[in-house]
């Protein structure tokens, strides 16, 4: 492997690439002569290349059958594509490739023949077109399938290991089509399912990263020195806690890394390991992977009232450096291991992080199979590095994974049925403030108002109709008399009896055989206005079923059983007391085009077969099937998992992966730019039995990891590294949106760094906050920050993530949305970004508390002043122009403040709110109360400030506003 | 196993590129792309203008109003008669099979329409009555009864319409037109959205750039409040406040740089400031339409109570296409009339009818119709029938199989109607085609190929129309 030379850039790729098949297998025609020779080449070319490249590209349109014969022209044999379509003329002239039509077509650069395939995205590329070239000048011999076949067999067979661009065959559990089984895969195509290798080197731990980096080390380029000792601990404390150093931290570290630097580099990385905060960061990486948010989504995006416990759960497993395979295991079939271990049922709330919901618009089977396609796509992302959804509807295009595969995967979720489990609370779970609840009662109660009072325009309503109708309306008093007499209860149902005593006794009256045009009509007595307040009432609890589950011992978990016939799922689902009633075994079955309404071959549940046999048995019993595929994904033999993690935990402290994309390690993902140092750490997780932070030790003590961001030759940097990738030098990066809030905080003293617990509100941009947000049939409650600072202004991954809200703030500094997995976070610079951090009321208010904090008693030098912001905020005391600039500009920002204070919003107690009405298409009004801003505290007192508080706070905000802040070095 | 490794593997250039690309923008940022051009300029790369050529240059839409009637208008009761669903009307409609969902749950029954419809134009093109002013454009338009989606849900299709993808995340139709055919304006953003005051089902990511870089995001313009978030600075925070406040933050940054000479972003991300700081006072004069004329007002319709929020939003996109924006979607909701069918939908189209009829009239007059394509479309149909759940509040359910959408201007074979539903409106039985060819067909009346408008990402070549479609020949004028 050391002496196999990898291409680096484009061109020598694709010149390495070609033929080289043709190149290295003349060997063996032995003593048939020069023409055997070229003809077993051509041979080769048409089984490696040509037969894959018609039959996947040009096929579909010039097929066999006359139907299938686009321009009169089919591919399916030698005799039909020589003599050409409609054109009369042959498609290809044997002997001269360069000037057959059928080139003339692929390489889309004349008039006279359209350009083919027509897709552009299905544009063949430089290395087929050649292939297509070669074999016809060589005859364009055509293979019959068993020649084929065994042409196959001897190429993959010949195929030297190390050789990446040799061809080789997979063996799979077979595509829809045997030209599919039989394709061959260019070896770097397929690199993810090799076993690990391992690498002859001399060192261990840090270094041998360092020596595996050097291997691959362009030739000429010298890695830059170690970085300064206050950028170190800036990096390596942001990149495990999340958070910045404090002042006093860095002043520490840059001694001890003054008297021995290895040391000091190690002592860091243990403490910053052994931090609670660790897990947090930690989580947040895991969070965006599996696209964790406390809602639902979709049309209704109700809250998903536990999903807490599971981002708590995450937590606490990378703080306990909980084995990954365990945390995987867990995951996936943690309620079939040990059901009654709480924290066991929490963990496979990972199965449902994805968007669902099941309205009773939709219908419930293609409900059903968006969330088996989710869960099957989402584990092969977060665990496989494969987003396996292209095989939902045909073999896979690129990667050695047919259909089949899809749905054997997805048969081991066919008895995964969703449930809230009961779970009581942890001794270590952050309890704390549940005393919310009493806000979503206040809004409960009001709702029930609400309903009770259109109940009685109803009734009234109904009296004046059978007055006007002249219809007996005895029975219709008697039926609301025993309706009313029902003793009222605390349960959901009565509740709804007693605010919908007309509805009810319109259905009873139905029910025992009046016609339609005996009862008082559906909707009778209500306007636009009735009709609004009606759906936000009925919406208003239905949400508040869901909200309410936060404050409840209950894990948001799955079982295995039959899969419930269930029209709609309007409220939070329970645990069945007979899973087995009402109930169906799912059978899965291959779906053709993706649609569960057209089954075609049924499959047993299983694992990717393209992956050797690891011994692991698959029971087709209800239960087990989610264990039996852990213990496959999390199998030390297999090559994916460990390759996915040891990829991610690399990406997480040098912001690229090894491999690109840490969700795709398939044909199309980007292919690893260090294999041996990947499988090196790979092989290091499993002898370090799975442990995350011995992975984060041995990184961080190498020398990559500690080297400066600034290379001493940047231009030979960039001519022999353009693409980065070298780790000469480290690649700085702005800190993510929850950093930033975090580190905002943190610097003002506000940040409560408690750990776990119910989702918190943050204040967001109000006008977000207030945006009216349409759910099914009506609106969302706003957005209500926590009454309390110290609630509120709690680390940003406890920020309750509803799907349909996005805080600006956040959104504009690139943090996910929770439809996809996000396997890396993108940094763009986007205007609006400005608009948040230097003009919005969060910005002022945090620089108004970094201000006070630092004029503490206020009785000293404006200089001691200015020097404590700057430490605050940046860690460091400003220099002689940046202190003399600041203080020039407090002073006069103080004489503008005391004739024109800043004015911040406060929130606001009641909306009113305008809108369209459903029913009638017409407007209606509506005030919305928000109740826990009537106890809400605001962060500081902005009448309490005086000028010079004021004043300060704009270089609080410049300081929040600088490059320095924003970026890890 | 065959894709271009150029495509697959990451390229520093590229890179900047796409940082570049995407300091125009996100949540909006007018005319962002000033800076753009600048920092092209300064990079040597080209201009957003030249980026991408049209795949058709004969086509005459160069851009495109889309009037989305959230909720799904009725085709039924607005430009598709059925009068066959009179004899059938209360009659019990019994839907069954696998394919049953809650919706169909229940008694149902056919919903004759309440409205009456008369031959409009000298096309004699089908139109409710109550479109009292766009039947004075009848001529103008191509109706299509041929489309069908795939969802019921509301914000499921309206991801699909918007996006192709009825899950959501990828780009939006405006953000692959800016895509594929540049700004012709480097002052404002060249995808505009003018929503509702509460957003629509599925929210944002109905104008989502998806994978495409952020500078092709929709902007939406609040209908409240400050157009673009945190636009200006709180009260008591004057221009040349924030004039020093930025002058003190260039010597940080100043600094900074110094000891950071090799890393470019710092400087992208200062002079960022300076643009954010001279858009905050340009972007109310490009919003302010009361330059325009009494006459002109009165004529969309504005300050009448019912049309004048709709009014101003047509007279907004006609000044926004004006000035070079490629892309307004304009919102009017909610069409979702299960219940009082006639008194949602009559209402819902009063508020709508003269500000578009008026907009067509007025892109004729200046003579921008020919290379402005207007279209007009929900997220699906609705059904023949009606459930319970409206009593006998007659409405009308969601249909995916069957929906009017219309186009006007921008080279669309206007005059004409395109396709057929059923005798009862259930399912369109002629020129029957997936949304997806829609897509096709509105990409190509751009001049854009769907086909050749791809982007790669997550392992392959994405496209508007997911996995390609055809164009309908007929909606196209010859």
């Amino acid at each position: 492997m050391q002496t196999q030379s990898i291409p680096t850039t484009l061109s020598s790729v694709l010149r390495a690439s070609l033929f080289c098949f043709a190149l290295t297998c003349s060997c063996i025609a032995g003593t048939s002569g020069n023409f055997a020779i070229a003809q077993i080449d051509a041979e080769r070319v048409f089984a490696a290349k040509v037969e894959p490249i018609l039959t996947s590209k040009c096929l579909s349109c010039h097929g066999e059958e006359a139907t299938k014969r686009e321009g009169g022209f089919s591919v399916s044999n030698r005799e039909s594509l020589v003599q050409g379509g409609d054109s009369g003329q042959p498609s290809i002239i044997s002997g001269s490739g360069l000037s057959s039509p059928l080139v003339l077509a692929i390489s889309r650069t004349h008039d006279a023949w359209s350009a083919m395939p027509p897709k552009e995205s299905e544009r063949l590329n430089p290395e087929e077109i050649n292939a297509i070239v070669k074999w016809i000048d060589a005859g364009a011999p055509w293979l019959d399938s068993e020649r084929m076949k065994k042409v196959r067999e001897q190429m993959s067979e010949e195929s030297a290991t190390n050789d990446l661009d040799a061809t080789v065959s997979l063996h799979t559990s077979g595509g829809t089509s045997q030209s599919w089984s039989n394709r061959l895969y260019k070896r770097s195509d397929v690199w993810a399912y090799q076993p690990l290798s391992r690498p002859t080197i001399a060192q261990d731990g840090p270094k041998a990263i360092d020596e595996l980096i050097a291997l691959r080390m362009p030739e000429g380029l010298k890695p830059a020195p170690a970085a300064k000792a206050s950028d170190f601990i800036r990096r390596a404390t942001l990149d495990l806690t999340g958070l910045p150093p404090t002042a006093k931290e860095i002043e520490v570290f840059e001694h001890q890394y003054l008297v021995d630097p290895d040391k000091a580099v190690s002592t860091l990385v243990d403490r910053l390991l052994a931090s609670p905060h660790y897990g947090e960061r930690m989580a947040q990486h895991w969070l965006d992977v599996v696209r964790y948010a406390d809602s639902s989504g979709l049309a209704n995006d109700y809250e998903r009232g536990n999903a807490w416990r599971y981002r708590d759960y995450v937590i606490r497993s990378f703080n306990t450096d909980k084995p990954f395979d365990q945390f995987a295991t867990e995951q996936i079939a943690g309620d079939e291991i040990d059901p009654a271990n709480p924290e066991f049922l929490i963990a496979t709330g990972f199965l449902r992080m994805g968007p669902w919901e099941l309205t009773g618009m939709e219908v419930p089977k293609v409900a059903r199979q968006r969330f088996l396609d989710d869960v099957t796509n989402s584990v092969g992302e977060t665990f496989l590095g494969h987003s396996l959804q292209c095989a939902r509807c045909h073999d896979h295009k690129f990667d050695p994974i047919p259909t089949r595969d899809y749905y054997s995967v997805q048969a081991v979720f066919a008895t995964t049925q969703f449930a809230e489990r009961e779970a009581p609370f942890l001794d270590w779970e952050n309890q704390s403030g549940f005393g919310e609840a009493r806000f979503l009662s206040r809004r409960e109660e009001d709702y029930i108002a609400t309903l009770e009072r259109l109940n009685a325009i109803q009734i009234e309503a109904a009296e004046e109709w059978f007055r006007k109708e002249k219809l007996p309306s005895d029975d219709w008093h008697r039926e609301l008399a025993r309706l009313s007499k029902l003793p009222p209860s605390d349960s959901a149902e009565q509740t709804k009896g007693r605010v919908d005593t007309f509805a009810k006794a319109r259905e009873s009256l139905r029910k025992k055989g009046s016609g339609e045009e005996h009862v008082p009509p559906v909707h009778i007595g209500f306007g636009p206005q009735e009709h609004g307040h009606y759906r936000l009432a009925k919406k208003g609890l239905e949400r508040i079923r869901w909200q309410q589950d936060r404050y409840l011992p209950l894990a948001f978990s799955v079982y295995s059983g039959p899969t419930p016939n269930r029209k709609n799922m309007l409220a939070p689902p329970r645990m069945p007391k007979n899973p087995e009633a009402n109930a169906e075994l799912e059978q899965t079955s291959i779906l053709a085009g993706g649609d569960p309404f057209s089954p075609a071959a049924q499959v047993t549940p299983g694992f990717l077969s393209v992956v050797s046999d690891l011994g692991v048995s698959m029971p087709d019993s209800m239960a087990g099937r989610r264990t039996a595929l852990a213990q496959w994904i999390v199998h030390p033999a297999n090559p994916l998992t460990v390759r996915v993690l040891a990829n991610r935990i690399w990406m997480w402290h040098f912001g690229d992966a090894i491999a690109g994309n840490p969700n795709n390690f398939g044909a199309t993902g980007k292919k690893p730019t260090h294999p041996e140092l990947l499988d090196w750490l790979a092989s290091k997780l499993i002898s370090n039995r799975w442990s995350i932070k011995s992975m984060h030790r041995l990184i961080m003590n190498s020398q990559a990891y500690r080297r400066s961001c600034q290379h001493p030759k940047p231009s030979k940097l960039l001519e022999l590294d353009p693409n980065r990738s070298s780790y000469a030098a480290f690649r700085p990066r702005r800190l993510t949106a929850e950093e930033l809030r975090d580190a905002t905080l943190l610097s003002t003293g506000e940040l409560n760094l408690a750990i776990g617990g119910i989702p918190c509100r943050p204040e967001i941009n109000l006008e977000a906050a207030m945006q009216p947000r349409q759910v099914m049939g009506t609106f969302a409650e706003a957005w209500v920050p926590n009454a309390l600072p110290h609630h509120r202004n709690r680390r940003s991954i406890y920020t309750l993530k509803l799907r349909g809200v996005v805080d600006p703030s956040q959104e504009v500094f690139n943090a996910p949305a929770s439809d996809f997995s996000c396997e890396r976070r993108e940094t763009t610079l986007i205007t609006p970004q400005i608009y948040s951090l230097f003009h919005s009321r969060q910005s002022y208010l945090r620089s108004l508390q970094l201000a006070r904090r630092a004029l503490g008693e206020g009785n000293e030098s404006n200089q001691a002043i200015v020097d404590r912001l700057f430490l605050f905020a940046l860690g460091r005391t400003p220099d002689d122009v940046e202190r003399h600039a600041a203080i020039e500009h407090w002073q006069d920002m103080e004489k503008v403040r005391a004739q024109e204070p800043i004015q911040l919003e406060g929130q606001p107690l009641v909306i009113h709110r305008e809108a369209v009405e459903e029913n009638t298409g017409e407007k209606f009004q509506f005030d919305e109360k928000l109740y826990e801003n009537e106890e809400f505290v605001a962060d500081i007192d902005i009448k309490s400030c005086d000028a010079r508080t004021m004043a300060l706070a704009e270089i609080a905000l410049v300081l929040f506003n600088s490059n320095e802040f924003i970026y890890v070095y | 196993m065959f894709t271009d490794p150029a495509l697959a593997t990451s390229d520093s250039r590229q890179h900047r590129r796409s940082v570049l690309y995407s300091l125009g923008a996100g949540l909006g940022s007018i005319a962002f792309s000033a800076l753009l051009a600048k920092e092209q300029r300064l990079f040597g790369a080209q201009s957003v203008n030249d980026k991408l050529k049209p795949h058709f240059p004969n086509a005459k839409a160069k851009r495109c109003i889309f009037l989305m009637m959230e909720g799904g208008p009725s085709h039924i009761d607005t430009f598709d008669p059925k009068p066959a669903l009179k004899k059938f009307h209360l009659q019990e409609f019994v839907r069954e099979g696998a394919q049953k969902s809650a919706m169909e749950s229940g008694k149902r029954y056919y919903v004759e329409s309440p409205f009456r419809f008369i031959k409009a134009g000298q096309s004699g093109a089908d139109m409710a009555e109550n479109w009292i002013h766009l039947a004075k454009v009848a001529d103008e338009l191509c109706f299509f009864r041929g489309c069908q989606v795939d969802s019921v849900n509301h914000p499921t299709a309206m991801y699909q319409m918007n996006c192709g993808n009825r899950f959501g995340g990828d780009p939006a139709i405006g953000s692959w037109v800016t895509y594929g055919l540049g700004a012709e304006n480097e002052d404002l953003p060249g995808y505009i959205v003018l929503p509702e005051v509460s957003y629509p089902q599925g929210g944002a990511a109905n104008w989502g750039n998806g994978f495409l870089p952020a500078s092709h995001q929709g902007t939406p313009l609040r209908a409240k409040g400050s157009p673009i978030l945190d636009l200006s600075p709180p009260p008591g925070v004057a221009p040349e406040h924030q004039r020093k406040g930025l002058d003190l933050l260039r010597v940080l940054n100043d600094k900074h740089s110094r000891e950071h000479p090799w890393h470019d972003e710092l400087s992208a991300r200062m002079q960022n400031y300076e643009l954010a700081f001279r858009m905050q006072m340009q972007v109310p004069d490009a919003l302010d339409i009361s330059g325009e004329t009494e006459s002109t007002r009165l004529a969309y319709g504005i300050g009448r109570p019912e049309t004048d929020a709709f009014g101003r939003k047509c007279l907004l996109a006609r000044k926004l296409i004006e000035k070079g924006v490629r892309f307004v979607q304009l919102y009017q909701g909610s069409w979702d009339s299960h219940d009082y069918l006639a008194r949602a939908h009559s209402s819902l189209v009063r508020s709508v009818d003269q500000p578009i009829a008026q907009l067509i009239i007025d892109l004729k007059q200046r003579g921008l119709l020919e290379e402005t394509l207007v279209v007009w479309c929900g997220e699906f149909g609705r059904t023949p029938d009606n459930g319970v759940r409206g009593g006998i509040a007659y409405g009308r359910d969601h249909n995916p199989n069957a929906m009017t959408i219309w186009l006007a201007g921008g080279g669309c074979n206007a005059g004409i109607t395109v396709g057929a539903t059923d005798e009862l409106g259930m399912t369109a039985i002629e020129d029957v085609h997936h949304v997806r060819d829609f897509h096709v067909t509105l990409l190509r009346l751009l001049g854009l190929d769907d086909n050749r408008l791809t982007y790669y990402h997550a392992g392959r070549f994405k496209q508007l129309s997911q996995f390609g479609g055809e164009s309908i020949a007929k909606l196209i004028a010859s």
